[in-house]
């Protein structure tokens, strides 16, 4: 356990570390994401700035950014791995990968709050939107975080197997986008898309945020119209699913002798 | 428990299978043994099944069939065990991260190993002071030379302090000086350390020079296992260089077949063992019906490269290599 524990912090370190190298890239990121998010609401208002309209936005596109941040480190970060020659080093850790792997997630999640802070603070003064943040959504935006770890590990599985396939990934995460409730609520879907949606790593969680800083409802009053009950189930088979089929790809990967290849 | 090996496999075979369904036989039973302390070279030509042996040792890659231990540790069935019994820096590859610094780097590693805390910092502290690289331990290694990496990849291996080391081709691309100083550790971690040193590498006077003990591996079969020494003695009687002028056009060549040629300052040198005085007179007498200008011909004693070559010929050949009378080659069970 405690080995478990000293893997895991090694890797939140040294991802925090080699992210800090990259700084100026994530400035830019940022800054495109603030970019991005302006130019949809201003889309959305008929070209006006909605201030409610723009806080409901902002707790989606802010818990998509998280989502999007895990798929595209995960996926571009394991091929960075592969092609430096690190990932077999990483494997030959007597903790499993999948582990480690939590590290690396976590550190990413550590940096996506970070900049889903600053993003946040800067599109409340730029917009003059409210964010009425409470400390009842932050149990609900770890229950997400935890399904999109496990789906996380299913991209991190099929990079393992499949090698090049971040433009599969760069599609999901526009996917989600759309159809996690970011933009446009769950509810005005149709029905069928609607269903399809909510199977979705992180539109449950966006919904029962909404509910909770927007409506200024209760955990208990989400737990007892199911929308939070139906969050910890999606995550926890998220997450379940995620390490089993990155597990299973890990083998895979060992048996191909392609740990390492890209 | 202790285990009278460092690394012992049995059986061991990998079979990959191309997209079109055709099997490769990268590794084909391989029965091999590597007693604790010795440095021990796996030499084999380009595909050879080194590497795929290495990564299946360090648990990277899974066999298709047969077993390999680290130590007591079945390395598939005790992978955690195992893993902590060894450190290892593999082929072509960078095997530490460029955008962090030596320190960092060591320390990484050794969370990965689960050491933390000051045994860790003491650890990496003194490996740099070790390596040569205390004053640049807060550099990015992206600012070093390829040498100073390969320390650093070396350093980030011992971390936790492994009996047992795997270096598969360490050298390759270093200049001559970092080249050495990688060989000067090679020699202390087993002479002064007492660790176990398996060694892969095309260069055969670097295994002459370091190794107890080397192992020739062709399409996947030992061909040899043996101590140095004894390989050496192999061939040791009979062996002849006959050297003559000028570098010999391929059409030639064929007319020496028993020989293995050279070229060596623009002059030839043709090599290979001699039966008895006749075939030697026999030999000579071709130089001089094709008008080459003999310059020398001597007896000399084979080294590492020219045994080598005659292994891979022999297994090329569909015969175990058994050379002589003095000794043989045989398949790794002790």
């Amino acid at each position: 356990m405690k080995t478990a524990w000293t893997v895991v912090l090694g890797e939140v370190r040294k991802s925090l570390l080699v992210s800090w190298t990259y700084r100026v890239n994530m400035l830019a990121t940022l800054l495109t994401l603030a970019f991005i998010f302006l130019a949809i609401v201003f889309l959305m208002g008929g070209g006006k700035l909605k201030p409610e309209m723009v806080t409901s936005a902002l707790v989606g596109y802010l818990t998509w950014s998280y989502a999007a941040q895990t798929i595209s480190d995960v996926s571009y970060g394991l091929r960075g791995e592969m092609q430096a020659g690190t990932l077999e080093q990483m494997a030959m850790s007597p903790a499993p990968i999948g582990l480690i792997l939590t590290g690396r997630v976590l550190a990413t999640l550590i940096i996506g709050t970070v900049q889903a802070l600053i993003l946040g603070i800067a599109l409340v003064l730029l917009t003059g939107a409210g964010l009425p943040l409470r400390w009842a959504g932050l149990p609900v935006l770890i229950a997400t975080l935890v399904g999109v770890l496990g789906f996380g590990f299913v991209i991190a599985g099929a990079v393992l197997v499949l090698k090049q396939v971040e433009s599969m990934f760069n599609l999901l995460i526009n996917i989600l986008a759309f159809l996690n409730g970011t933009l446009l609520p769950v509810d005005a879907m149709p029905t069928w898309l609607a269903a399809i949606a909510r199977t979705l790593p992180s539109t449950q969680g966006i919904i029962v945020l909404r509910k909770i800083l927007l409506d200024g409802r209760s955990l208990t009053s989400t737990w007892q119209d199911r929308s939070l009950v139906w969050l910890l189930v999606n995550s926890a088979i998220y997450f379940a699913v995620g390490w089993i089929v990155f597990a299973t790809c890990e083998r895979v990967a060992k048996r191909q002798g392609s740990l390492g290849q890209y | 428990m202790e285990s009278s090996y460092a690394i012992r496999s049995e059986a061991l075979s990998k079979t990959y299978r191309q997209r079109n369904g055709v099997p490769i036989h990268a590794v084909q039973d391989l029965t091999l043994s590597v007693p604790p302390g010795q440095v021990f070279g796996f030499l084999g030509p380009n595909g050879a099944g080194k590497t795929t042996t290495i990564k299946m040792t360090c648990g990277l890659v899974k066999p298709t069939s047969g077993r390999v231990w680290v130590g007591e540790y079945d390395v598939w069935r005790r992978r955690s065990a195992a893993m902590h019994e060894i450190g290892a820096v593999l082929e072509g590859t960078r095997n530490v991260y460029w955008t962090l610094s030596a320190w960092n780097n060591l320390i990484y590693f050794g969370n990965l190993k689960g050491m933390h805390g000051k045994k860790l910092a003491l650890r990496a502290e003194a490996l740099l002071h070790e390596l040569d690289l205390w004053d640049r331990r807060n550099d990015l290694l992206r600012t070093f030379s390829r040498g100073m990496q390969q320390k650093v990849a070396i350093g980030c291996a011992l971390i936790a302090d492994p009996p047992v080391v795997l270096l598969d081709e360490p050298t390759l691309g270093l200049d001559v000086q970092a080249a050495r100083t990688v060989k000067e550790m090679v020699r202390k971690l087993a002479q002064e350390q007492g660790k176990t040193v398996v060694l892969t590498t095309h260069q055969l006077d670097m295994a002459q020079e370091l190794c107890d003990r080397v192992a020739i591996i062709s399409k996947g079969r030992l061909i040899a296992d043996q101590p140095v020494e004894d390989l050496l003695d192999l061939f040791s009687e009979d062996y002849y260089q006959i050297r003559v002028q000028g570098s010999m056009p391929p059409d030639l060549i064929a007319r020496f077949p028993e020989m293995t040629t050279r070229e060596d300052n623009g002059d030839t040198i043709l090599s290979g063992p001699v039966a008895d005085q006749g075939t030697l007179f026999s030999l000579l007498g071709r130089v001089r019906d094709l008008h080459l200008t003999l310059i020398s011909a001597a007896r000399t004693e084979p080294d590492l490269e020219e045994i080598f070559v005659r292994l891979l010929d022999a297994g090329e050949a569909g015969e175990m290599a058994r050379p002589g009378s003095q000794g043989s080659t045989h398949r790794g069970e002790e």
